[in-house]
């Protein structure tokens, strides 16, 4: 089975679907419930902020949409395919094609270039002429504003434009829902705000669903959904004009 | 492939003084094996110029003749059919010659010394006097070398006249112009000798050369009491020495089907089988054919010695740098965690994970290694083009030269390198593994 295609996946209803998703880490003699019995649902396009304290869980919750880990109870469906049903493999797959991470520390490659970065998960994919992925890299990097930095290395570039380049490798794949763990959380204020509202404007005119994490108010206050994660439960989740 | 070669080439670029430090380990390991081999290899040729020059041809028609059961000549009688014979069925044959074989004592006025003899027919042997240079009077002559006369190598077309090697002129205390006495035992038992004016003198080819010497056929003839159509042996020069066994094999069955009595082969030279023929209860001629190999097979463990020392000493230091390898990339694995959780969460699968971290290696292998094994062969056509003189007689026997002889052959250049790229990379195989077999949530955690 290719993820990438996800047979028998309906074509319309939530593209995650969380089902009494538990998750328990062992540390040391003792396990440590990191999520408990969350049921969640995101429908396509959706822009959604998970927040809570730290250890609330958001991160985990991010991990199991984003394929890099299992839950340990409950189910996690992307496109109506249970991640727990599939391979590792195909876990791979499934994250090349469908997912895109934006991490809180950027995570480039630190020996590639602005260019070389945006272009790896599209070298990874294959199936592209070296043309036209070249022109979709050039597009991607052009949206995130970071031309003139096309061949600088992540260390000569500032935080702020290490996760542009971070959103632009994310999304250059055209990727069906991109996670963000606090995407502003090593960025100021202004920078912070100008990445959310790129994220958003993405989303607004891609349809990309954004999932970010944050518990920074002022970023909240631009999703469209906040799901407010305690103790590994949700707590609250509603549009983001009522908690307003 | 092209991105992970790009990584890999920029990772290693970045590594600084590790990769720097591995890449000399591995330079400096090719460079020794390459040397050990072009030394090998020196020694091979230079042996090979030895035998093929002083005592055989690429393949040889000799043979044993029993005048009783108890007795044993190297002889074979009736040379001239043998060489039509050999010369009518040998595909390539370059040059063909015949040279008597005898063993004697050499006696001068101050010592003596036992030599292999070989008669020879000047007008057959120019190839002879193009392999051997004359030695400088002022390396064997004990009083003054100006006044020492001229080596005179074709002189060997005069009847009573013998050519030394300079270590055995030295030992003798003879020059040119000097006489020495041969002495031998008749294939009838009786005591023999013959004076002999020494007309040349030549540098030594090595072990072989302390105990051959080149005297006229007619001197071996007289010396032993031989008929004019005997000879040693027929040698038999190729246009190339690798087909040597096959032209020996077809020569066999011609020689066999012509009506002669041919030995089975013995991959020895003729002197160290005469015990094993005496033995046997047969009279008259049997043939016995070998190849360069054969006659010089006593003299092959010198190979064997350097090819082991080189091999053990370069597997010794392949295994140390294999585990600094894995070592290294271990401590580059632990170091990237986060860098392999990155590219497993983007999508990477682990194959792809593994094959960054050999190809990262290898590449550093192929780098060090060919650099390493272009400076060393470099070296060793240097040596060998200035001709670095062996000061100690066991050195020049051990090496078959009076000097350094070093020969790169481009397959050893090409297999060292290949070796220790193929090494590297096996060495990073389970650091790599381990890389790839991180769960990227681990592996991102690392980060965080």
């Amino acid at each position: 089975m290719s993820a990438s295609t996800a047979p028998g996946a309906p074509a319309s209803g939530p593209i995650v679907e969380l089902s009494a998703v538990t998750k328990d880490y062992p540390l040391g003699k003792l396990t440590v419930q990191a999520l408990r019995g969350v049921d969640l649902r995101i429908e396509r396009g959706e822009f959604i902020a998970i927040a809570g304290p730290s250890g609330s869980g958001k991160t985990t919750l991010l991990n199991l949409v984003g394929c890099v880990d299992v839950p340990t109870a409950g189910a996690v469906r992307i496109e109506g395919q249970s991640t727990s049903e599939l391979s590792e493999k195909q876990l791979t797959t499934l994250r090349l094609h469908k997912l895109g991470f934006i991490f809180q520390s950027f995570n480039l490659v630190g020996v590639l270039d602005v260019f070389q970065n945006v272009e790896l998960p599209l070298l990874l994919q294959g199936g592209l002429t070296s043309a036209d992925r070249k022109r979709r890299v050039a597009e991607m990097v052009d949206k995130v504003g970071l031309t003139p930095q096309t061949r600088q290395r992540p260390n000569e570039l500032s935080g702020g434009q290490r996760q542009r380049v971070a959103i632009a490798r994310a999304l250059v794949t055209r990727p069906a829902i991109v996670m963000a763990d606090e995407p502003t959380a090593n960025l100021d204020s202004g920078t912070g705000g100008a990445i959310i509202e790129l994220m958003k404007d993405i989303n607004r005119t891609d349809h990309t669903t954004f999932i970010f994490s944050t518990h920074d108010a002022n970023v909240m206050g631009h999703a469209r959904r906040l799901v407010e994660l305690v103790d590994g439960r949700i707590a609250a989740d509603h549009p983001v004009s009522e908690a307003a | 492939m092209r991105m992970l070669l790009l990584v890999a080439w920029r990772n290693l670029r970045q590594g600084g003084r590790r990769t720097l430090l591995l890449g000399l380990a591995l330079a400096m390991v090719t460079g020794l094996l390459v040397f050990l081999l072009a030394l090998s290899r020196g020694v091979n040729v230079s042996m090979t110029r030895a035998a093929t020059t002083l005592s055989s041809g690429h393949v040889n028609v000799a043979g044993f003749y029993k005048a009783t059961p108890d007795d044993v000549a190297p002889l074979i009688q009736g040379v001239d059919a043998l060489r039509r014979i050999a010369t009518e069925n040998t595909e390539g044959l370059v040059r063909v010659l015949d040279r008597h074989r005898g063993w004697c004592k050499v006696i001068s006025e101050t010592s003596s010394m036992w030599v292999g003899l070989h008669g020879i027919e000047v007008s057959e042997e120019d190839a002879l006097f193009e392999q051997l240079t004359m030695a400088a009077p002022a390396t064997y002559v004990k009083g003054d070398p100006a006044k020492a006369r001229p080596s005179e190598p074709r002189r060997l077309s005069e009847p009573g006249t013998i050519m030394l090697f300079r270590s055995q002129a030295d030992r003798l205390g003879v020059q040119v112009g000097d006489q020495v006495t041969l002495r031998t035992e008749t294939l009838r038992g009786q005591s023999n000798t013959a004076d002999l004016t020494v007309v040349a003198v030549a540098d030594d080819l090595g072990l072989m050369s302390t105990w051959a010497a080149f005297v006229p056929k007619d001197a071996v003839r007289s010396l032993y009491g031989l008929k004019a159509d005997t000879s040693g042996a027929v040698y038999l020069y190729l246009d190339d020495i690798d087909r040597a066994p096959a032209v020996m094999a077809h020569l066999r069955e011609v020689l066999t089907e012509a009506g002669y009595t041919v030995m089975d082969h013995d991959p020895q030279p003729f002197f160290m089988k005469f015990e094993t023929v005496m033995g046997q209860d047969w009279t008259g001629q049997k043939l016995d054919l070998t190849i360069w190999r054969d006659e010089v097979s006593f003299l092959t463990w010198v190979l064997t010695a350097i090819d082991s020392v080189s091999f053990l000493l370069t597997g010794i230091l392949a295994v140390l740098i294999a585990i600094g390898i894995m070592n290294a990339l271990y401590i580059a694995v632990r170091e990237r965690t986060g860098e392999v959780g990155t590219l497993r969460a983007i999508g990477m699968g682990r194959r792809r994970v593994l094959a960054l971290f050999v190809i990262e290696a290898m590449l550093l292998g192929l780098v060090a290694t060919s650099i390493g094994a272009a400076l060393s062969a470099t070296v060793a056509l240097i040596i060998d083009a200035v001709g670095v003189p062996l000061p100690w007689t066991a050195a020049r026997a051990i090496f078959m030269n009076d000097h350094l002889s070093l020969v790169v052959a481009p397959a050893h250049l090409i297999g060292a390198v290949a070796a220790f790229t193929i090494i590297t990379g096996f060495s990073a195989f389970w650091p790599a593994l381990r890389a790839a077999r991180l769960p990227p949530i681990t592996a991102i955690h690392q980060t965080e």
